[in-house]
């Protein structure tokens, strides 16, 4: 009996389904053969012997059958099981490889690391801001908030904010909606005495609660008999989180709360997470009505007043309507509403010059009408990010590549001994995803840490609780990471279908002739020309991040602190108010840190007030623009830093009783007067028949709203001449005003009465939100375009040093023939400032191809400025030296002996 | 002939076979006939059996099977025990045998 060889199972080839059928077909017949055999020796018929020895068998079809069944089920689970160890076996085999390598492998996984994770974290802001509906809102695409569009002056202003009673005509009047609600959110102080704190507190029609999908943990929500105006009724919902970190999540229900002014007795509790429409959790919800009543202090008839501007709308469409038709019949509605105004309060504008419209948008505010620069950015980065993806991707392939030439010959003789091509490529493939995946998850890590410093530094108001992730971002980032492999390895296995085996494996193979990777090349160049265009982007924020801090805002915010009074229930006479704010003023002037201080009336940037003015010939002032008003004490240009151009400021001579005086800025002067003189003429605040207040003194500018198109119309009354007891307090500081804001606040709260306080806010706090979007364009640029450039330049550095590898034996030739280190220095720093030249025109044309849409977005620059362009130029060209300088040295040193020997 | 076949026990095929092949590698047809031998003929196994657990003890890793050369130089597929189906035959032997002299107390307490 031989054997056969066990060699042969080592190779085990696949076994088919044939083979199969065919082998047990085989051992079958043999058996029946012998058998067969054995009796026709005793004497049967070969046919009769046959016939016996098949019904001695058996069943033989079924045995067949069987043993056919099983062999198959055998092959399948014998195939599996190949595979999965074939595949075990290259796993670990790369790893092996990569292992070998720590150098190699911690630069592909940081690059691809720094890429993926730069993506994640654009994407995890982005999607806050512009893709992730609220939660707890079922069906999000019925919802909408409503946005009212008033034109002034030519041109169309669109705000959310609207009164109580256009709230009331509307939900009166609309047919296509099953909810409209209205709501705000501000701050107010929640509790008594020392555990009193300013917290957010929103107020909320009843509607609001039908149109979130969320249930009271206890309790209940309010209902319509509860919001009902004047004041509605005190009762509130807490939040959660407020239960049990505030009240320590006991019994809380029928037990009464302090909010505001008002006591509140607690009838349910929010469910957790619950944060409606904004990013955090509120601490508590009231009636909407008593929030009104609230923040219009009580002097306000909610039912009846339609210019107290204070609160949103909400509205869910039924089914079947769309946002057209939603907005059309908003529109419809507010017109009549419009002119029930004009009858009821006069005067109002005109109705065709106004042209009152109402849209039905987007839950998110930053896809609504009033986008804010800040999204419009982010989405940039979106972009900026991908590029710096797709450059990590580049060097990456990059380096996969230049490891690949460097394995050629191993992968000649695997490619010999046998291993299929399809087999090799996909173990390449393997090695470029693992690759991939570590570096997505380093990238994840990376956007975890880099999007919570992002939040922290460059989107404080945002403030969320959760974190940047959710399964959309990892969605992307796998995508990100797959994607990445796939492009990345690309190269590498490309390279490695055109291995021409016996060219690599003939001995002595050092590169004869020096081949130029154009691909290699090709990637750098992209790479450097990206790094451009994201530099020269960095160098456009910068700057406009610089214009905007040095615009010269009309005051000192940095000196500056605004003292208002919270009184809490502390009911008092106007009178005695005044009293009360002159008290504090002294009492502030009196402190060590503090220089001067005024009393005001309006805060720029944060709270105005704007009355009709009426000047004798002139028909209509309020064509020309929104004249705000402010009101000041005699040291109000000295505390905010204001200059008086010419004339004098407000005076202690401008008491009450004295002649109404007014200083204006520079700007009213010019609109109301132009070509003419200012000072001595008259203007009549509030009505034509109230008496002339006399213009006498012109100050500088001031920005009230926004740093970039302010039309600057201001005028300044006296305060002791305007009505008692009104505004806040200016206080300036010596140093800076965040500083002392805590000193100012203890220094005056001895001063206030009863449960009342005072609160203290540095005037930075207004101004630096409306810079915060360039501040992140400059930031995240400049961060992105020096990573970018980094890898740019590791790139670099690996391509100049295989080339120059490669042209070692050439290299050492003409050392030999008497070339000295410097002649081979300038010739290798000529082939890299050669392709840093073609990278930088590249960059500079897709910089200027693209400048048109980064335009509206810069602030006191040109998209398309030389300087910037100039100085990043160079700069890559320095880059491009440095980086292959080292090489270029090394090459120099090479002993000609050395490189001339034969392999 | 039709005899007084004795069933056999599923399980106990598995015994013999594995036994069978301690002799040495064997294809399916000489199994048979050495079994037959073996048991002077007491035991007639029915071969179709016989095929389906050899082909199931070779799944199982207890014996492996290699095609070869028959003596009168026919392709015959041989098996022959490894190491798991040594163990696995004295295993089942020795539990077999406690078996069988368990039965055969009870049956002789007359």
């Amino acid at each position: 009996m031989e054997r056969a060889s066990r060699f042969r199972r080592l190779f085990r080839l696949d076994r088919g389904a044939a083979d199969v059928e065919g082998e047990v077909a085989a051992e079958l017949e043999f058996h029946l053969d012998m058998s067969a055999r054995e009796l026709a020796a005793r004497g049967m018929s070969p046919t009769e012997a046959r016939r016996e020895a098949a019904r001695r068998f058996g069943d033989v079809d079924d045995t067949r059958r069987e043993l056919t069944a099983l062999g198959r089920a055998r092959a399948v689970s014998e195939r599996r099981a190949r595979r999965g160890a074939a595949i075990m076996q290259d796993v670990r085999y790369a790893v092996r490889g990569l292992r070998r390598k720590p150098g190699f492998t911690l630069g592909v996984v940081l690059t691809l690391g720094l890429g993926i994770g730069a993506n994640a974290t654009m994407f995890g802001i982005v999607d806050r801001l512009l893709f992730r509906p609220p939660a707890f809102l079922e069906r999000p695409d019925e919802v909408n908030r409503v946005y009212f569009v008033r034109t002034f002056d030519g041109t169309a202003r669109s705000t959310s904010n609207t009164s109580y009673r256009r709230y009331q005509d509307l939900r009166a009047d609309l047919r296509a909606f099953s909810d409209i609600a209205g709501f705000w959110r501000t701050d107010l102080a929640v509790g008594l005495g020392d555990d009193a704190r300013e917290m957010q507190v929103a107020t909320v029609s009843p509607e609001f609660w039908e149109i979130f999908a969320a249930r009271p943990v206890r309790g209940r929500f309010f209902g319509a008999a509860e919001d009902v105006p004047p004041a509605g009724s005190p009762v509130a919902v807490i939040g959660y989180e407020f239960w049990q970190a505030e009240l320590g999540g006991g019994e809380v229900l029928d037990t009464q709360i302090r909010i505001g002014r008002r006591d509140y007795t607690i009838v349910g509790i929010a469910p957790k997470g619950f944060a409606a429409l904004w990013m955090t959790p509120a601490a508590a919800y009231i009636p909407l009505t008593a929030g009104g009543a609230e923040l219009g202090g009580g002097e306000l008839d909610l039912a009846t007043e339609y210019g107290f501007s204070w609160m949103e709308i909400l509205v869910r469409r039924k089914r079947g309507v769309s946002a057209e038709s939603a907005s059309a019949e908003l529109t419809r509605a507010y017109l009549s509403s419009y002119e029930s105004q004009r009858v009821a309060q006069p005067p109002q504008p005109p109705t065709e010059q106004v042209r009152p419209r109402a849209l039905a948008t987007s839950v998110l505010r930053e896809r609504g009408p009033n986008q804010t620069t800040v999204a419009k950015v982010a989405v940039w980065l979106i972009g900026v990010s991908l590029i710096v993806l797709i450059i990590a991707c580049a060097n990456v392939g990059n380096l996969l590549l230049a490891r690949a030439l460097g394995r050629r010959r191993e992968i000649a003789v695997r490619l010999a001994l046998g291993v299929s091509r399809g087999r090799l490529l996909g173990q390449l493939f393997l090695e470029s995803m693992l690759l991939a995946l570590l570096g997505g998850a380093a990238g994840l890590l990376l956007a975890q840490w880099g999007g919570e410093l992002i939040r922290a530094s460059l989107l404080p108001d945002a403030g969320w609780s959760d974190p940047v992730f959710d399964p959309r971002v990892l969605g992307i980032t796998a995508l990100a990471a797959v994607a990445a492999g796939l492009v990345a390895g690309l190269a590498p296995v490309l390279q490695a279908r055109r291995v021409d085996l016996s060219a690599a494996l003939k001995a002595g193979a050092r590169e004869g002739t020096y081949q130029r990777s154009r691909t290699r090349m090709a990637l750098l160049v992209v790479q450097c020309a990206l790094s451009v265009v994201l530099l020269v982007g960095a160098g456009l924020f910068v700057r406009s991040f610089r214009n905007v801090h040095d615009v010269r805002l009309g005051f000192d915010p940095e000196q500056v602190l605004y003292v208002s009074t919270q009184m809490r229930g502390e009911e008092l006479a106007d009178d005695r108010m005044d009293q009360l704010k002159e008290r504090l003023r002294e009492g502030a002037a009196a402190l060590p840190g503090v220089e001067t201080a005024s009393r005001t009336l309006t805060v720029p940037f944060f709270q105005s007030v704007d009355v009709s003015l009426f000047v004798p010939g002139i028909d209509s002032v309020d064509r020309l623009g929104i004249f705000t008003m402010q009101a000041g004490s005699p040291t109000y240009f000295a505390t905010m830093g204001t200059r008086v151009l010419r004339g004098r400021p407000i005076a202690d001579t401008d008491r009450r009783g004295a002649p109404l005086a007014m200083v204006v800025s520079a700007s009213m002067a010019r609109t109301l007067w132009p070509g003419g003189e200012a000072i001595g003429r008259c203007v009549k605040v509030g009505s034509d028949t109230m008496p002339c207040a006399e213009v006498v003194g012109i100050a500088e500018d001031v920005k009230r709203e926004s740093l970039t198109d302010d039309a600057g119309l201001l005028y300044y009354l006296s305060m002791a001449q305007y009505p008692p007891g009104a505004g806040g307090l200016f206080v300036r500081t010596r140093g800076p005003a965040a500083e002392q804001a805590e000193a100012v606040r203890r220094g005056l709260q001895g001063l206030m009465p009863g449960g009342s306080y005072v609160n203290v806010t540095p005037m930075d706090d207004f101004v630096a939100p409306n810079m915060r979007s360039w501040q992140l364009g400059a930031t995240m640029f400049t961060a992105f375009g020096l990573l970018a450039l980094l890898v740019a330049a590791v790139g670099l550095y690996s391509v100049i040093a295989y080339n120059v590898s490669q042209r070692r034996h050439e290299l050492s030739v003409r050392v030999a023939l008497g070339a000295r280190t410097g002649d081979i220095v300038r010739l290798v720093l000529r082939d890299a400032l050669r392709l840093a030249v073609v990278a930088v025109a590249l960059g500079t044309a897709m910089v200027l191809y693209a400048s048109r849409w980064v335009e509206p977005l810069l602030f006191g620059t040109s998209a398309r400025d030389p300087l910037i362009l100039a100085a990043i130029g160079a700069g890559l060209l320095l880059v491009a030296a440095l980086a292959s300088f080292v090489p270029a040295l090394r090459a120099s040193r090479v002993h000609p002996a050395v490189a001339l020997r034969a392999d | 002939m039709p005899r007084d076949d004795l069933e056999l026990v599923q399980g106990t095929l598995d015994l013999l076979v594995l036994k069978a092949l301690t002799f040495g590698p064997m294809h399916g047809y000489a199994v048979a006939r050495w079994v037959a031998q073996a048991t002077d003929a007491d035991l007639q196994v029915e071969e179709g059996a016989l095929y389906t657990s050899l082909h199931r003890m070779e799944k199982r890793g207890w014996i492996e099977a290699e095609w070869g050369l028959s003596d009168n130089n026919r392709k015959a597929k041989y098996y022959q025990l490894t190491t798991p189906g040594r163990r696995q035959l004295r295993a089942e032997a020795e539990r077999w045998t406690r078996y069988a002299r368990a039965v055969f107390k009870v049956l002789e307490a007359a």
